[in-house]
């Protein structure tokens, strides 16, 4: 680069500080949004996915009900290797008795190191560190109360008298449903070892626990391990299998913080772009200047570009660093609201993101216009006053060079987005938004032009000022329209899935199950829940089973033990029959029973994935061995179930009358409050001995907890992201100040006080404010309606109301900016504005 | 009727003080028709300004009919100006927005004259231009933007006109033609007018003569020429 470049770049610079710093503020504003909010989003996310992994207790599980075969424990040996740590927790059934009598139990047997994650509960505290000293164990309070037993008593199981060390109150990864078995005691596995319980053949479900490495994803190695196995019957589940409904939210979350950084990417290309337009607004004259004194079309450029390019680099610097300070700076702050440990890292990625965002973004908008200006004649440019905006053709190397720059920014937004499907639908949404905000633009612009010209002079100088040559309301019009696109679009996502959310999370789930009931006990239990004011209990048959035959083919259990999905043949189902089709199951292919009787075999609606597994379709049978008993079914709908309902699922659903006579039980679903837990435990057992009290609730507030804080975090980055974009767009909208002064200065001249002229502004911002929210406003709910639709499968939800503050506020904000820009032009002395032009 | 007094300018340029008028003191009388010539960089177009409140002196008073218009706030001085003082420049300075009527109206609409659409027509036949009032400054000639200019600068009936240069964008012809016309207005309407010119001949116009250099009166000639009013 000659000497001249770099002369002019430095001149230019020094001459004009004051329009450099305030366009360096702008960009640096921009930048900052980009980075702040993405690193903001991925800490948070961060935050809350370990959060979500003490729902499981480790990153990853691999599940059997067999001990592993040495080629098995070779695979898991070799992960060692790898920096992962893994221990083995053991679950069964079995009889647990003290003096007062016996009961069935969920036996859990764990190492010491568990839980990897999350908090096991216990009263006292550090009773779980003793489990490992001897043989001790935790019990459920329901089993205390069951046996009649209290801490430092003793509890037999197997061939070992364990003490009760403390009372169990919440384990991170119980998933207690109607199913269950018995309360849960917790050993260790040494104890289990003791019992003897564990004999082949005996069913105990083995979960081997590994936590990774941070930089080691959990889908990764499911997927490695699930393909590399050797024995096909283990289970391997991430953390966010662990509870159906949150995997869903989890998911919705990851999206949604995906949005919001791809948002923030925009809203900070517009805060760039725009400071970079307006700026070289500035310099078109000067442009002219050195081209009527001869300097080259080449020349010119490189001064600017350099200049331009200086400019986009050190705010888009300073922006990221401004971004990062903001990742220490926040939390303290946010203590009291967002209740996580929240731990703060800097990642190189985001930066350089940011940074590279902004320098494309500044190169993007610079070249353009400086190359349009290259075939420009000088005196149009001198004159832009008075003339129509330069319009030279920029060139075929111009929209190459365009092309490929809005390629690269493309790029980006797909890397942020980490979706093709997510940055395709944001690329496409915001190039249509584009093309019609230019379009509205351009038709408000026209529109104003034939307004008729009311007598108030700020009215008719304010809407003239739209259509002004040289006036940057399309421009502004676009980038506010884009700007309140987003934001309110990300607004409107949130409410969705915020409504979504708050319809799913069942804040009338059971918290408490009371399980073997027998048939003639129904009567009476149902009496005294209602004496003691449950009158919400529900209960609901269960037929314990196994398959017998399939299309009158019997199951050979052996042949499918080691098949890839063979516990869909070999597992015990639980098996129901049902007047109403369940709460979260919708037929996808036949008819449930609506009454009317129906001649030969009894009709069964079969689960979806159950029948695919099973090779199931409409008219099949299923036979089932209950106990010996054989009882068959003739398939007459298939259900989609939504197993993250929280209620309790089956299968199988065997029409009315179907399981007559079969030996069955029944569970009582009920929600109690706290306080009355353990009375009525005391009751229920009191008048049915046999029956035993399942408490959920520490389950149900585990994953409540985890919803609560995607809710927390999903608001609060909308607001945050909200924030930073009305900050970008508000340093947007300052950024043409600069132009208004002359005019102002005119008026000035001729004896306009401050009141006309501030008028005149508020008339042109509020015009223009209205236009952008409207517009707007309406490209919000589209794009909207998109993201709920395409990206996050939430359900859409109108809000008009969200809609009409959306306007108000664009209007009030774009008023207030333009006031809060303008209002030093005002009170400027004329003669050295004017002895300048 | 304007009474400048010890009226000093200084600006902080390029790190250092630079003084563009020093100890200025100047009584002009009503009507009287007053060239201010000079070299350039002398201060004529600041000196100019100050007398209409467009920016702030350092030091001095300016006063109108006794009253010191340095000490008025920034929309005290709109209201002095929209009243009392209408402005030639010479770079026209018209709003491109508005058609040349409009901007002829402007300084009327801003006092809220009831009949601002019989006066604007008036004062466009004044300047000879009643066929152009709907054109836009662009689609103007120099001289017809700098006539446009000068029937806004007569708008509300200016008791003091103030012209900086009002010709040196113009032609020798056209320049004449615009000159001639601020004098007719101002002859008719019986205004103060202080005119800034490099061209000896449009001075001579005038009833009185103030050479600047540096930023001070270096002579001041009182010219009995008959036509002006005398103090
Ligand atoms: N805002 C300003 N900043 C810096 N210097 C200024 C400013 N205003 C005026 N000057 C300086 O003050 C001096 C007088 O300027 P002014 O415009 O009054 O001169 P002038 O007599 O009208 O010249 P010309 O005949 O060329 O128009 C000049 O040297 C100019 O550089
Ligand atoms: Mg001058």
């Amino acid at each position: 680069m000659s000497a001249f470049v770099f002369k002019m770049v430095w001149r230019e610079t020094r001459a004009a500080w004051r329009h450099f710093t305030y366009f360096f503020v702008c960009i640096a504003l921009g930048v900052a949004a980009l980075v702040g909010v993405g690193l903001f989003a991925a800490n948070l996310e961060r935050a809350i996915q370990r959060e979500a992994r003490s729902l499981m207790a480790a990153d990853v599980e691999l599940r059997t009900t067999r001990l592993l075969t040495p080629a098995a424990e070779g695979v898991l040996m070799k992960l060692d290797g790898r920096d992962i740590a893994r221990l083995q927790v053991s679950e069964l059934v079995a009889m647990a008795a003290a003096p007062s009598g016996t009961q069935l139990v969920e036996l859990k047997a764990v190492e010491p190191g568990y839980p990897f994650y999350g908090k096991l509960r216990a009263v006292p505290e550090d009773a779980l560190a003793t489990l490992f000293t001897g043989t001790r164990a935790l019990a459920e309070e329901t089993l205390l109360i069951r046996l009649d037993l209290k801490v430092g008593d003793t509890l037999k199981i197997g061939h070992v008298e364990f003490t009760i060390a403390g009372v169990l109150k919440k384990e991170p990864d119980r998933a207690a449903g109607a199913f269950s078995f018995g309360p849960r005691v917790l050993i260790s596995r040494q104890g289990l070892e003791a019992t003897g319980l564990v004999q082949p053949g005996s069913r105990v479900t083995y979960r081997h626990l590994l936590k990774l490495p941070e930089a080691l994803s959990p889908k990764a190695v499911q997927g490695e391990l699930a393909a590399t196995f050797p024995d096909k019957t283990v289970r391997v589940s991430t953390y966010q299998d662990a509870q159906p409904m949150l995997r869903r939210f989890l998911r919705q979350l990851t999206m949604y913080l995906g949005l919001v950084g791809l948002i923030a990417l925009m809203v900070g290309g517009i805060g760039v772009a725009s400071s970079i337009r307006a700026f070289l607004r500035e310099k078109l004259e000067n442009i002219a200047v050195l081209k009527g004194i001869g300097a080259e079309s080449g020349t010119i450029l490189r001064v600017y570009m350099s200049q331009t390019l200086l400019l986009g680099m050190l705010g888009s610097l300073a922006g990221a660093a401004l971004g990062a300070a903001f990742q220490f700076a926040l939390p303290p702050l946010l203590k009291a609201w967002l209740p996580m440990e929240l731990e703060f890292r800097l990642a190189l990625l985001p930066f350089v993101r940011g940074v590279g965002m902004g320098l494309l973004t500044t190169v993007l908008f610079a070249l353009w216009p400086l190359l349009e200006a290259r075939d420009v004649r000088p005196n149009l440019i001198l004159r832009r006053e008075v003339a129509d905006e330069p319009t030279g053709s920029p060139g075929l190397m111009a929209w190459a060079i365009s092309g490929l720059l809005a390629l690269t920014l493309a790029g980006l937004a797909l890397w942020q987005a980490g979706s093709w499907r997510a940055a395709g639908l944001f690329i496409g949404a915001l190039a249509a938004a584009l093309a019609l905000l230019n379009t509205a633009a351009w038709l408000v612009v026209r529109l104003a032009r034939r307004v008729p010209r009311w007598r108030p002079l700020a009215w008719r100088q304010g809407l003239a000022n739209l259509y002004r040559p040289g006036s940057q309301a399309q421009t502004v019009l676009v980038s506010v329209g884009v700007g309140v696109m987003i934001i309110l679009a990300i607004h409107l996502v949130e409410q969705n899935i915020l409504w979504e959310i708050g319809e799913n999370v069942p804040t009338d789930a059971p918290t408490f199950f009371f399980i073997d009931l027998q048939p003639d006990q129904r009567d009476a239990f149902e009496r005294l829940l209602v004496e003691r004011g449950h009158t919400d209990a529900r209960l609901t048959p269960l037929v314990r089973s196994r398959l017998w035959a399939l299309n009158g083919q019997q199951v050979r259990r052996e042949s499918y033990e080691d098949r890839e999905h063979g516990w869909y043949f070999t597992r015990e189902y639980v098996l129901t029959f049902l007047n109403d089709l369940p709460k979260g199951n919708a037929i996808t292919r036949g008819d449930w029973w609506d009454g009317g009787g129906s001649s030969g075999l009894p009709r069964v609606s079969v689960e979806e994935e159950a029948a695919r597994r099973l090779g199931l379709d409409l008219g099949s049978t299923v036979e089932f061995d209950i106990q010996g008993a054989k009882v068959s079914g003739r398939i007459a709908s298939i259900r989609k179930v939504d197993w993250g309902n929280m209620s309790t699922n089956f299968y199988f659903i065997f029409e009315p009358g179907a399981l007559e006579g079969a030996p069955m039980t029944y569970v009582a679903t009920t929600r109690v409050d706290p306080r009355e837990e353990v009375p009525l435990q005391r009751a229920v057992v009191a008048a049915f001995p046999n029956v035993s009290a399942i408490n959920i609730r520490a389950v149900l507030d585990s994953v409540a907890q985890v919803v609560d804080r995607i809710s927390l975090v999903i608001r609060f980055m909308a607001a945050l992201s909200i924030l930073a974009g009305t900050v970008v767009l508000a340093g947007a909208l300052a950024a043409t100040r600069f132009r208004r002064i002359y005019e102002a200065m005119v008026f000035k001249a001729m004896g306009a006080t401050r009141r006309v002229l501030a008028s005149t502004f508020a008339v042109e911002f509020l015009l223009l404010g209205a236009a952008a929210g409207v517009i707007g406003t309406g490209l919000a709910t589209g794009l909207a309606w998109g993201v709920g639709h395409w990206i996050l499968d939430v359900k859409w939800l109108f809000q008009p109301r969200a809609l009409v503050w959306g306007i108000g506020v664009t209007i009030a904000g774009t008023v207030l900016v333009g006031f809060l820009s303008t209002y030093r032009i005002l009170g400027q002395k004329p003669l050295p504005v004017l002895r300048r032009e | 009727m304007i009474a400048i007094r010890n009226l000093s300018m200084r600006l902080v340029s390029g790190g250092r003080e630079v003084s563009i008028l020093d100890d200025i003191s100047l009584d002009v009388p009503a009507k009287q028709f007053l060239a201010i010539v000079g070299p350039s960089g002398s201060g004529k177009s600041t000196l100019l300004g100050l007398i209409g409140g467009m920016d702030t002196p350092t030091s001095g008073t300016i006063s109108f009919d006794g009253r010191d218009i340095t000490k008025l706030s920034d929309d005290e001085l709109s209201r002095l100006r929209l009243q009392k003082i209408g402005f030639v420049f010479q770079s026209f300075h018209l709003i491109p927005t508005l058609t040349a009527r409009e901007n002829i109206a402007v300084p009327m609409e801003l006092s809220g004259d009831p009949e601002v659409n019989a006066k604007a027509d008036e004062l466009l036949r004044a300047v000879g231009l009643e066929s152009r009032g709907h054109h836009y400054p662009v689609q103007l000639s120099g001289g017809e933007q700098q006539r446009v200019a000068v029937a806004r600068a007569f708008a509300n009936r200016p008791v003091i006109l103030l012209a900086d240069e009002p010709t040196g964008n113009l032609d020798t012809t056209t320049g004449e033609q615009v000159i001639e016309l601020i004098i007719r207005l101002n002859r008719d309407r019986g205004s103060t007018l202080v005119l800034v010119t490099h061209d000896p001949a449009l001075a001579a116009h005038a009833d009185r003569i103030v050479l600047l250099r540096d930023g001070r009166i270096a002579s001041d000639d009182l010219r009995h020429r008959g036509s002006g009013a005398h103090p």
